[in-house]
């Protein structure tokens, strides 16, 4: 399972220092003119983009590559969908180039084809904070041309594939981050954030066995990010220009209040990531837990702890706005320069509609980005995605900006700064409001 | 002849200059092309001439004086403490003992675990509720018990050190005492028959003969620890805040996550020179001291 979260490889740089002789420098010279050389013909390089004229008719025989994540079931999941997508349309082949499950190499491997101009991957699964950042440079197609049912998609996931008006990515499968309930040791899921801290230290009170009130993830990472913004925290497009808001430091204060004034959540909760928080869930060591709708399933399970005692509602605001959810899931987009584009949206049509989204979801759990496909289908198979649209209805995304990553990184420092008490909400927002300003204006 | 043998040889390197050549230097020349230039790769626009705007966003930019600073002091810090202790073990190891083979091959076992496997390791080591440190401390009642490692600077850079250290060690240790073992034996026994001291022979004998080891070993050593990246991202990602921030993993962050190749550039060529001084002035030092 794949939420949007960071992984990495390991880079080791090896140095070999060499010291210098006559010969060598000799030798150095012409290395360095074969080096310029080599950089001259680099800037030189840049690749047209196809004609229309180009484009393979939808009715001839061809192959194209979609290009995703996904291991396990989720990767099963894909390659069924694709078997019945062929079956159905004998004359596309879709070829899967599976992507590092390392979702910043995936990233990389993904930005190298884009920077060299290929046209090929033709489809590909993008995290949802990506579009934005693709459709800048022109590297994905804008879909408007193929009407898209938008109404048919939730709102805020609709509006991670928009930029400047036009719309470049559809759905695939959704993600938001809600507030878990024990239904046996909360009967109503608290409204306010007063209900909620009082709900856990009475809960706390009355079982021992419980080692926190509530758990969410503070360490530097971005899922202090969308903590931060399903608490409450006002972090969209249209806040970038100022984050120093009122709002922002209530959530910032009550997430250091948790830890340090009203012992709810743990000191350790500044270094935790999503996995910790699911442990200590799935542990039934919590009556509250922040989470993705991945540890939903996980709580269904036979043999879990949790069974049949987990509710799943979006975290209430911090400050008293309406809730929020933040937004996780992922994204199709077109290649620009494919050469198949109607054979790739029909093939993106397939992925979206109500059969393929539930089998998806009954298989691997990933929760459909399409309304409709909440239904008794579904409910039938799985009845737990009956709690999901709730959240999911509250979901908003994160900045949709060709900066994100910049941006997410400023408040990834800034989060942790706060929690761990080195700095205040205020002093932090403070300083860290005009670099995020700064960026967003960069980002256009 | 000479001059037929010559040519042989150039024609014997000449595949290894070409490979290095394409794999190493045209992405160093490309890599300082960039750094004189804005290029932000998804920014959409051509990369643009900027000078040195790139270099001195290092020098009054936020992040880069802090993560040097960070740099400076944990190599400082970790070369020294991993030398001494792998020194130790060197000498220890280097004595005929029951079981010599097993042990040696025991302290070698962590330079084998991936520097990143090792970092995540150790944070949940030091987790709190379920890591292995504060169990150990509770149950010796020690001070520290119930302290959040990763979340204050000091205790951050506390484990971070030790992750490295434990990490890093046996590879001083290898290197180390593959010099002592070139040593001859009969040196030490000469000394002792003069009545030198344990101490004696170690400062006159065991240390100066170990020189060019120990140069090697620290040259590695210290640019590894310079170029330290995988074990703060998989520990703290740089935090709290960005207190452990450092400068491989500042340089990472402006081109995977701000894909600004222009900055990310010049980061790059400032830890290039930097790590070239710090092997040119081992070198000089150890040869300086040869001399005399």
């Amino acid at each position: 399972m794949h939420l949007w979260s960071r992984r990495r490889q390991p880079n080791d740089i090896t140095d070999r220092p060499r010291g210098p002789t006559a010969r060598s420098k000799r030798r150095s010279a012409l290395v360095a003119a074969v080096g310029v050389g080599l950089v001259a013909t680099a800037c030189g390089s840049s690749s047209p983009a196809p004609s229309a004229s180009a484009q393979v008719p939808l009715s001839a025989k061809q192959t194209i590559v979609f290009s995703t994540q996904g291991l396990g079931l989720e990767g099963q999941a894909t390659k069924a969908a694709v078997k019945a997508f062929e079956k159905a349309n004998p004359n596309i082949t879709v070829q899967i180039q599976t992507l590092s499950s390392s979702s910043n190499v995936a990233l990389e491997q993904q930005q190298q084809a884009f920077m060299a101009g290929a046209s090929t991957p033709d489809v590909l699964n993008v995290d949802v904070i990506r579009p934005a950042e693709y459709a800048k440079p022109k590297w994905i197609l804008k879909l408007n041309k193929f009407h898209p049912n938008t109404a048919n998609f939730f709102p805020g996931q609709m509006a991670s594939g928009e930029y400047k008006g036009g719309i470049y990515a559809i759905p695939w499968f959704m993600n938001a981050e809600g507030l878990f309930y024990r239904t046996d040791l909360i009967k109503t899921p608290p409204k306010t954030i007063s209900q909620l801290i009082a709900d856990a230290k009475h809960a706390m009170a009355v079982d021992p066995s419980l080692k926190m009130g509530l758990a969410f993830e503070g360490a530097k990472y971005e899922g202090a990010v969308t903590a931060f913004q399903s608490m409450g925290g006002q972090f969209t497009a249209s806040n970038l220009s100022n984050i120093n808001t009122s709002a922002n430091r209530a959530v910032l204060q009550f997430e250091y209040d948790a830890i340090n004034k009203y012992k709810i959540t743990p000191s350790a909760a500044s270094t935790w990531e999503e996995p910790n928080v699911q442990s200590a869930w799935l542990a039934g060591q919590t009556p509250f837990a922040l989470n993705w709708p991945y540890l939903v399933q996980l709580s269904e399970a036979k043999g879990s702890l949790v069974a049949g005692k987990t509710g799943w509602v979006p975290f209430p605001s911090v400050w008293g706005g309406s809730p929020q959810a933040s937004l996780g899931g992922s994204d199709l987009v077109i290649n620009a320069r494919s050469v198949h584009q109607a054979a790739d949206w029909k093939f993106i049509s397939y992925l979206t509609s109500n059969s393929a989204q539930i089998a998806r979801a009954v298989f691997s759990g990933d929760p459909p980005s399409v309304k409709s496909a909440y239904n008794s289908t579904l409910f039938a198979k799985a009845p737990y995605f009956k709690m999901e649209p709730a959240v999911y209805n509250a979901a908003v995304s994160r900045p949709v900006t060709p900066v994100y990553a910049s941006i997410s990184s400023q408040m990834q420092t800034l989060i942790s700064s706060v929690i761990t008490g080195q700095e205040s909400p205020a002093a932090g927002l403070a300083a860290t409001a005009p670099v995020v300003k700064q960026l967003a204006a960069t980002g256009g | 002849m000479l001059a037929s043998d010559r040519r042989l040889g150039y024609a014997l390197v000449a595949p290894t200059v070409i490979v290095l050549v394409v794999i190493t230097g045209y992405p160093l020349a490309y890599n300082l092309w960039n750094s004189f230039h804005h290029y932000v790769v998804t920014s959409g626009q051509p990369a643009t001439f900027n000078g040195l705007a790139n270099y001195a966003r290092l020098f009054h930019g936020q992040s880069f004086l802090p993560a040097l600073e960070n740099t400076a002091g944990f190599t400082v810090v970790s070369v020294v403490l991993e030398t001494a202790i792998g020194l130790a073990l060197a000498l220890a190891l280097n004595r005929p003992f029951r079981g010599r083979g097993a042990v040696r091959a025991a302290v070698f076992i962590p330079w084998a675990v991936p520097t990143v496997v090792s970092g995540m390791l150790w944070k949940s080591m030091f987790d709190p509720q379920q890591g292995f440190v504060n169990y150990v401390l509770r149950v010796l009642h020690l001070p520290g018990g119930h302290v959040t490692w990763l979340a204050n600077t000091g205790t951050a850079w506390g484990a971070i050190l030790v992750a490295d250290a434990w990490r890093n060690t046996p590879f001083m240790a290898i290197l180390l005492l593959a010099g002592l073992q070139v040593i001859p034996s009969e040196i030490y026994e000469a000394a002792r028959i003069d009545g030198a001291t344990a101490w004696q022979s170690f400062r006159r004998i065991t240390l100066p003969m170990l020189k060019p080891a120990l140069m090697v070993a620290l040259i590695f050593r210290t640019l590894s620890a310079f170029l330290i990246y995988d074990v703060v991202y998989a520990m703290t990602s740089g935090g709290p805040g960005s207190s452990t921030d450092v400068l491989s993993y500042l340089d990472w962050r402006a081109f995977l996550v701000q894909s600004d190749f222009g900055y990310g550039g010049a980061v790059a060529v400032f830890l290039i020179i930097v790590c070239l001084a710090i092997a040119a002035a081992y070198v000089r030092a150890f040869r300086v001291e040869t001399v005399r």
